[in-house]
């Protein structure tokens, strides 16, 4: 290989856009794997659902247990309009750091964080008020298998959100802001996943 | 350059190593293919019904249109082999050309497998056609296949709920297999006969075959299901009509008495 | 090292002298807490789990404790060895300062760095070489209890639960063996070198992705002792779900695992899009680039749909959901698809990295430009996209969908077209090259005589009629050896020796490369071999004993698997001797063009003092005739 040799500057202290948009690459790489799972899980919801094996994807009612019933989907739109509250609080905070304004950044990101606790508290109001239990057939275990991703997804993103909120707070997103612009990836990715969840969780 | 160049492109067969190239494929071509068919076909031994046979001539067929291909390739290597090679701990000089491309000899390489490709594919789903076919034999028996920890059961819904360890069936016969699982999964390989399917838990699945040949044959489980997997084994009876008729009979009136 | 910067005056650790956090933790720290959180948690499962009602018609406690326990290790494990540290600084405002970041990157710590959360693309390269070659020990190891098992007709002398699990051990670590062998130790090491880069784009990921893999292999090692992995590597449910505890090794194993996987696929691709060397652009980038992105971006979806089949598995054990359970409207079929949606594309996770560095030694061995870089480009993508959609060939028999069998035939006989340009290519490298004999040049021979008859009898087995005779029985097993060892690993041992000396600075002993050689390659011939004959005439798969028809066929390869463990202990002791007290190695040994070849030996801590600009392809060898 013909090499030729020139000096470079500072290695490093790369120019943040470059920094921001190989991270921006890497975080939308890991959502390709994320999303190849949610997409798993629709499989499954749609495969056993359409298979009704030995018609126990909803039991029918026994002499020891009563029939099971799909749950209204009402509950998983819930959770999903929270995330998107959050995805949506998020952005305002992003739109004011962009224009340089830390105040309006805080702010969004403090009530994204909010939400994000909100969708995850009614996550486990949820789970734990479900009306069956793992062993009552297909539907039911698509159900917790759907509640428990997305309660995997809240717990990352209340985490998240703290982050960007804290950071946001302490001033540190000032010159250069591409974690908030990051963070939005995974806001949406978030409001998506709970969509795709809801949606399945329709069909019942 | 360009002048040499050219007057390569125009005779390129005639140098030597292509010539040797060549030879070698003529020569190296059949013995694969001689080898490769001979080889597979007597290990897999004589076929019990159609669909074997069909199996057998299809991987006949594959290995002879494979011989070329593989020939070519080989030829090509020992050439190379043959050529100009170097030892020690230096690496020798630079080659006297630098080829980066031969957007003919790709063309033809890409568009001859593309063709046996197609060859293949085409073969093999006249034979699935035919195969696909015979599930739907309203004259065949049908006989429900139970696959357990570890044994096989046979039942013959059409003989009085007659039910066996061992498979007997009658010559010249299509049959229907519907095959289940009471457990895990298990696969149903009547070796001889070249059908094979899996027995699910929760699903029936159907294969179908005619065994043309009388004797005795091996069912094997193909799909490890646990402990003692290796000792799935069964064996099939492929009997006349008469003698069939008969074990019928008697493993009825056994039924009956029990 | 001369491009290293001394060390701040105001090295980093407080006023009491205390060194901090990051600086303590290490291996032993990571195995201590790991181990510890696993036993406190597992204590405490045991006193205060409720027992399984008496009328539950599944008992799921002992899975519960067995997975909680697991967990609780995965997490100390990580915890221990700092892994928490980035994100919880991140969260907490206080980034990494330079120092930080150079004392994890290794810098001024000998040996010590390979036993610590070292974020240095060349030690997690080399941690990867080493564990790599760890579970390649041990694998082979289980070959050979399985083959001295086999090596006698009726009844061996393992008892059948104990082979079962032998098999699917030995299943399930040689193919994680096999993903990392290529991807880990050259990918981590030599690839940023390649492209010019001074580090991975996430050298914290990095090592992660290294230490994830550790993390997981005691899950597996241990379920040896609490029943063994009894279901072979695909674990097929619902076989899986009536198999003991070692089977929550196996889940633990596999969701650990497809994280790390997923970790490096997101860093290696990124590395290779965003960093490459001014200059280097698309078609300048060396072809084994092309293979290891193509093999890792591959993994990216294929492993989490294996993540999620195993998450439900473990739902199925310990919580009695029906994923896969018929009785209750679970399909066993569900699992097999999510399984060979996964598992298709990994068999070319495996093969692409190992062909294409063939592919990058052959313009090198034979002094001649590579034959149609295009072609080799157009192969490697036409192979990983159609990957993704074949999986169902697995699954001809299983009676899924008997409609679906030939579209699948179909994409699957597709696919030995971009099979066959990467044969032209290598082929057409040979031809009127200058052949320097090396292991590496023989690799390439052995490479085209293993995969063609690996392709070959593909062929057969992508038909749906011979696959119904073929299917489950040792011709499978056989075939996919050759493409995965006789193809795969080829590769793998050729690239040992070839990127040794930039490695470990010492030339691989050349007596030692080629005795292992022979004998790996003349063994694995008649070992596999002999498998085809016993599979044409009839014998399952992952099967403990066998009818007396098999015995000759069997001893074949029982004798031909001892011919390659004394080839591949031939090459462990190379690799250990050569290591050692090889001979020092110039830059340069093998004169080839590509840039990791341009720094010196040991490689620097960045790589390069200045970053190179590239101005033509690696594979300008060869003179033109004027």
């Amino acid at each position: 290989m013909s090499v030729e040799t020139h000096s470079h500057s500072n290695p490093h202290h790369e120019h943040p856009d470059v920094v921001g948009s190989r991270n921006r690459l890497g975080v939308i790489l890991i959502l390709v794997a994320d999303i190849a799972m949610a997409l798993s899980v629709l499989f499954v919801f749609f495969y056993l659902k359409g298979q009704n094996v030995n018609d126990m994807w909803l039991p029918a009612a026994t002499p020891d247990s009563p029939a099971v019933l799909a749950l209204s989907s009402k509950g998983t739109w819930y959770v999903t309009a929270l995330a998107g509250l959050g995805a949506a609080a998020h952005f305002y905070g992003l739109k004011g750091v962009r224009a340089a304004n830390r105040t309006q950044l805080v702010l969004g990101g403090g009530v994204a964080l909010v939400f994000s606790l909100a969708a995850l508290i009614y996550q486990f109001m949820q789970i734990s008020s479900a009306p069956f239990t793992t062993t009552s057939g297909a539907y039911a275990s698509c159900y917790y298998l759907i509640a428990a991703l997305n309660t995997l997804h809240l717990v990352l993103t209340v985490f998240i959100a703290f982050g960007n909120w804290n950071r946001s707070r302490l001033g540190i997103y000032v010159a250069d802001h591409w974690h908030v612009d990051i963070v939005n990836v995974w806001w949406i990715w978030m409001t998506v996943s709970s969509l795709l969840g809801a949606f399945a969780l329709s069909f019942a | 350059m360009s002048e040499l160049h050219t007057s390569n492109k125009a005779q390129w067969w005639k140098s030597a190593d292509v010539k040797k190239t060549a030879i070698l494929w003529v020569i190296l071509t059949p013995i694969i293919g001689y080898v490769g068919t001979v080889v597979q076909l007597r290990s897999i031994g004589a076929p019990a019904s159609e669909v074997m046979a069909s199996v057998k001539s299809l991987m006949g067929i594959f290995t002879w249109a494979a011989a070329p291909v593989a020939g070519l390739v080989a030829a090509l290597a020992v050439t190379a082999l043959l050529g100009d090679r170097h030892y020690g701990d230096n690496p020798p000089e630079e080659a006297d050309h630098e080829i980066r491309n031969s957007p003919r000899a790709a063309a033809t390489w890409v568009i001859v497998s593309t063709l046996l490709c197609l060859f293949a594919l085409i073969t093999g789903l006249i034979v699935l056609q035919k195969d696909a076919k015979s599930l739907l034999d309203a004259k065949a028996i049908n006989i429900n296949v139970t696959g357990q920890q570890w044994v096989w059961n046979f039942d013959y819904p059409e003989s009085d709920g007659v039910r066996s360890e061992v498979l007997y069936l009658p010559v010249n016969k299509p049959v229907v297999f519907h095959i289940t699982s009471k457990d895990v999964k298990h696969s149903f390989w009547v070796v001889q006969m070249g059908i094979k399917m899996d027995a699910n838990p929760g699903y029936v699945t159907e294969t179908a075959v005619t065994p043309d040949k009388i004797g005795v044959f091996d069912i094997r489980c193909a799909e490890l299901c646990g402990l003692l997997h290796a000792y799935m084994q069964n064996k099939v009876h492929v009997v006349s009509q008469a003698d069939y008729d008969s074990w019928l009979k008697t493993r009825a009136a056994l039924e009956g008495a029990a | 090292m001369t491009t290293m910067m001394n060390r701040p005056a105001s090295a980093p650790g407080d006023a009491s002298g205390r060194k901090p956090l990051i600086e303590r933790l290490n291996i032993v720290t990571a195995l201590v807490v790991g181990t510890v959180s696993a036993i406190v948690i597992w204590q405490l499962a045991l006193h205060f789990l409720p027992q399984d009602a008496e009328t539950a018609s599944f008992f799921n406690r002992e899975d519960k404790i067995s997975l909680m326990s697991l967990i609780a290790w995965f997490v100390g494990f990580m915890t221990g060895i700092g892994a928490l540290i980035g994100p919880f600084r991140w969260a907490f405002g206080k980034d990494l300062n330079h120092d930080e970041n150079m004392f994890l990157a290794g810098k001024d710590q000998g040996i010590k760095r390979y036993f610590r959360y070292t974020t240095d693309h060349k030690v997690v390269g080399i941690q990867y070489l080493v564990i790599t070659i760890i579970i390649l020990f041990v694998g082979g190891t289980l070959a050979m209890l399985i083959r001295t098992n086999l090596g006698h007709p009726q009844g061996g002398w393992i008892h059948p639960q104990a082979y079962n699990a032998i098999v699917g051990w030995h299943g399930i670590i040689m193919i994680v063996a096999t993903i990392i062998m290529i991807t880990g130790p050259f990918g981590n090491f030599i690839m940023p070198i390649m492209i010019g880069a001074r580090d991975m784009a996430f050298p914290r990921l990095n090592a992660l992705s290294f230490w994830l893999i550790v993390a997981a292999i005691p899950p597996v090692f241990i379920s040896f002792f609490t029943g063994g992995i009894t279901t072979g590597w695909s674990a097929y449910n619902p076989l899986a779900s009536q198999a003991g505890l070692g089977m929550n090794g196996y889940i633990a194993f596999i969701c650990i695992f497809a994280i790390s996987t997923m970790v490096a696929g997101a860093n290696i691709t990124t590395t290779v899009v965003k960093m490459r060397a001014k200059g280097m652009t698309w078609n300048r980038t060396p072809i084994f680039i092309y293979g290891v992105v193509a093999s890792v971006a591959l993994a990216l979806p294929a492993f989490p749909v294996f993540f999620l089949s195993q998450i439900m598995s473990a739902m199925d054990r310990a919580f009695a959901t029906s994923f896969y359970n018929s009785a209750a409207g679970g399909s066993g079929w569900l699992y097999e698809n999510l399984f060979w949606i996964m598992g298709h594309p990994e068999v070319y996770v495996i093969l692409i990295p190992s062909v294409a560095a063939l592919m990058e030694m052959a313009p090198v061995f034979t002094r001649r430009p590579l034959f149609s870089f295009n072609l080799a480009i157009m192969g490697i993508a036409g192979i990983s996209g159609l990957s993704v959609l074949v999986w169902a060939h697995h699954m001809y028999i299983s009676g899924w969908a008997p409609l679906l069998n030939a579209p699948f035939m179909l994409t699957t006989e597709l696919i030995s077209i971009p099979t066959g340009m990467l044969f032209l290519v290598l082929i057409g490298t040979l031809w009127r090259g200058r052949l320097w004999m090396t292991m590496p040049l023989m690799s390439i021979f052995a490479l085209l005589w293993n995969f063609m008859i690996g392709g070959i009898t593909g062929i057969y087995l992508s038909d749906v009629p011979a696959d119904a005779f073929l299917h489950g029985s040792m011709y499978v097993t056989a075939h996919f050896h050759y493409t995965l060892m006789g193809a795969g690993l080829t590769g793998a041992l050729a690239s040992l020796v070839y990127w040794f000396p930039k490695m470990t600075g010492r030339m691989f002993d050349k007596t030692l490369s080629w005795v292992s050689f022979w004998l790996v390659q003349i063994g694995f011939n008649v070992a596999f071999i002999g498998m085809f004959l016993v599979g044409l005439a009839g014998q399952p798969r992952r099967v403990e004993s066998y009818a007396s028809i098999f015995n000759k066929g069997n001893l074949i390869t029982t004798m031909g698997a001892y011919t390659i463990m004394a080839g591949m202990l031939v090459l462990l002791h190379g690799v250990i001797s050569s290591w050692r007290n090889g001979v020092k190695a110039p830059m340069n040994p093998w004169q080839a063009k590509t840039l990791e070849w341009t720094v010196a030996n040991p490689v620097p801590l960045e790589n390069f003092e200045t970053l190179p600009v590239i101005t033509s392809d690696p594979y300008g060898y060869g003179k033109a005739q004027s």
